[in-house]
């Protein structure tokens, strides 16, 4: 198991190394002059050489990128652009609880309805009701977001008005965001669950359990969940990796202050430095997730020995 | 749906038939499915027919896409305004169908660039093996360590959303996965008595490629790009909805839907239409995706990612 997560971390760390160098050089070919952007259009040729000796522009690349990430080891992002004084840093963290909580919410409430559905189905096979879950897996799966947030929007919000559209910070704020961003994964993990509980379900132990007198619910909780529970497990990076992406939607949608607001508003004022700390912050996020989920996984699964 | 690869058939309830091996030949494939596969002839129609009146849709409106006309703000459908007008009193119908265009056009752009990037990469990664293998895949493992569409904000937010920035930046995001496929199946192949056979006849590398290799994975190629054009239509409309994707005036349909949303509640259709649109065209393509992979892809299982 050690061995395991050594291995795993040390997978992790070049695919993290890359990335920030991915970034950095989208970074570097990004157009307009950083010495133009702080210094504006009227500038004496000293000046500039002075700052772009103070910025470290004149070093080798291989240098900037080397104090790139000793910056980002500190949590240095660097300067806005377009607010010399503000720190980088400072905005994504005041902007990464919102996006963490929402993403965290998502998968959490993802992975209990989820499963909830999926089991629900799976014990009641062939019945009605699994035929709605179903239908619902695969509405779940193919409406895109943005006509489900359309919809939920003017069912809840405007049609009869019980959520709040705008505003942030009371916990009402959240249904919303978090309902759209848990609906497909919810529906796939619904229909993980069905699955891997369907083929539990005929197992050899379960009809032994069932045989030595235990009651269903007794072999469900104790035999066929434990069991069928480790599929799931796997879809949890997905779903973070779906709440994400959906954050560039959702936070948009709601006026939400997260991380994917923020790279946003720098997109449109090309405020380079901000979209990429934004961008390197989600990517090491999502990373990290993967990175868990895969060692939950082995220890999970005594079947899984490295 | 935020932009994941995931099959929407149930596996219980797939209506995709069962075909004995050597029925589907491969130019025929889309035709024999559409005799037997009721849902996914309703797929391929709705898409032809897509294609069909965004090509031809716009030289028959009597509107230009940008024309504004602020007599006529919000207006419900009328015989001259079949769909009725947005909230600058622009056509409707005449957006939706430009739309269209622009959605299948930087869809299809996306899905050929992803697709011959990644058949290269994939099969020279996977015939060569050892070394150039070991590197052209470390490199897809770096850019699949991206969530989903995250390096084409990336890319276009620093790029400037062009038409072509935008192509660029969604081949960017889908070809690895296409490479990873293709790679693991030509590793298989390289392996085969036939191209054992070609070799002992003195056949050159690109000739084995190209006449046992490349023919061998096309199959997987089709499949995955028609999965991939759901998601590359949606990347699309995702990015134009956040203002990093296509650019007014020219209309998309994520565009047109972020524009109209805070009229939602006085005039729903304006989002409604184009999200519809967008939903049945990743729906549509999505369903004749899933239905190849049952025909062609004998890997092919249920939960795939």
């Amino acid at each position: 198991m050690a061995r395991y997560i050594v291995y795993r971390v040390g997978m992790a760390i070049p695919l993290f190394l890359g990335a920030a160098l991915l970034i950095f050089i989208a970074g570097h070919l990004a157009p307009g002059d950083p010495v133009q952007t702080v210094l504006g259009d009227r500038y004496t040729p000293a000046q500039g050489i002075a700052l772009r000796h103070q910025l470290g522009l004149d070093r080798p690349l291989a240098v900037q990128f080397v104090r790139y990430l000793g910056d980002l080891a500190r949590f240095d992002f660097g300067t806005s652009y377009v607010n010399p004084g503000l720190r980088v840093g400072d905005l994504i963290g005041r902007a990464l609880p919102i996006s963490l909580r929402l993403a965290a919410l998502a998968v959490v409430v993802a992975t209990l309805a989820g499963t909830l559905f999926g089991v629900g189905a799976a014990t009641v096979r062939r019945s009605a009701l699994d035929s709605l879950i179903q239908i619902g897996v695969v509405l779940g799966l193919s409406v895109p977001s943005l006509l489900a947030a359309a919809a939920l929007v003017y069912l809840f919000a405007l049609r009869w008005p019980m959520l709040p559209v705008a505003g942030w910070g009371l916990p009402q704020n959240y249904v919303l965001p978090v309902t759209v961003l848990s609906i497909s994964p919810i529906a796939f993990i619904a229909r993980i669950a069905r699955s891997s509980v369907g083929e539990a379900l005929l197992e050899d132990y379960v009809r032994t359990a069932r045989s030595k007198g235990l009651r269903a619910r007794q072999v469900l909780f104790r035999h066929v969940l434990r069991n069928a529970a480790l599929p799931v497990v796997t879809t949890i990076g997905l779903a973070f990796g779906n709440a994400i992406v959906g954050a560039f939607v959702v936070e948009v949608l709601f006026n939400i202050p997260g991380i994917a607001r923020i790279a946003i508003n720098a997109i449109l004022q090309r405020d380079y430095t901000v979209l990429q700390a934004a961008v390197l912050v989600y990517t090491a996020l999502f990373l990290c997730v993967n990175l868990v989920v895969d060692v939950s996984y082995a220890y999970l699964n005594p079947r899984v020995r490295y | 749906m935020f932009l994941m690869h995931i099959s929407i058939r149930a596996s219980d309830t797939k209506r995709a038939p069962a075909v004995p091996a050597g029925r589907a030949r491969r130019a025929g494939t889309l035709v024999w499915l559409a005799r037997h596969d009721r849902v996914s002839a309703a797929a391929m129609g709705f898409l032809l027919a897509l294609v069909f009146v965004s090509l031809v849709g716009p030289l028959v409106t009597r509107y230009a896409y940008d024309r504004e006309d602020l007599d006529a703000l919000f207006q419900r459908p009328t015989t001259a305004h079949w769909l009725g007008t947005d909230q600058f009193g622009r056509d409707l119908l005449t957006r939706v169908l430009y739309g269209a265009r622009v959605s299948l056009s930087v869809g299809a752009s996306a899905v050929i660039g992803e697709s011959l990037l990644g058949i290269t990469w994939g099969t020279v990664a996977g015939f060569y093996g050892g070394v150039v293998d070991h590197v052209l895949m470390r490199i897809v493992d770096l850019l699949i360590a991206f969530p989903t569409i995250l390096l084409a904000i990336l890319v276009t937010g620093i790029f400037g959303p062009s038409l072509v920035n935008i192509v660029i930046a969604l081949v960017l995001t889908a070809w690895p996965a296409m490479a990873r496929t293709i790679r693991s199946e030509v590793v298989s192949i390289r392996e085969r008595e036939y191209v054992e056979g070609a070799r002992a006849l003195g056949a050159s590398v690109p000739w084995i490629l190209l006449r046992h290799v490349v023919p061998n994975v096309v199959h997987l190629l089709i499949v995955r790009a028609t999965l991939d054009a759901s998601f590359l239509v949606l990347a699309e409309a995702t990015l134009s909805f956040i203002g990093i994707g296509v650019q007014p005036p020219r209309p998309s349909w994520g565009q047109m839907i972020y524009e109209s949303f805070q009229y939602l509640g006085s005039h729903p259709w304006l989002v409604v239409i184009p999200a519809t649109a967008l939903s049945l065209t990743v729906i549509s393509f999505n369903l004749v995706g899933e239905a190849l992979a049952a025909l062609l892809d004998p890997r092919y299982r249920r939960g795939r990612t």
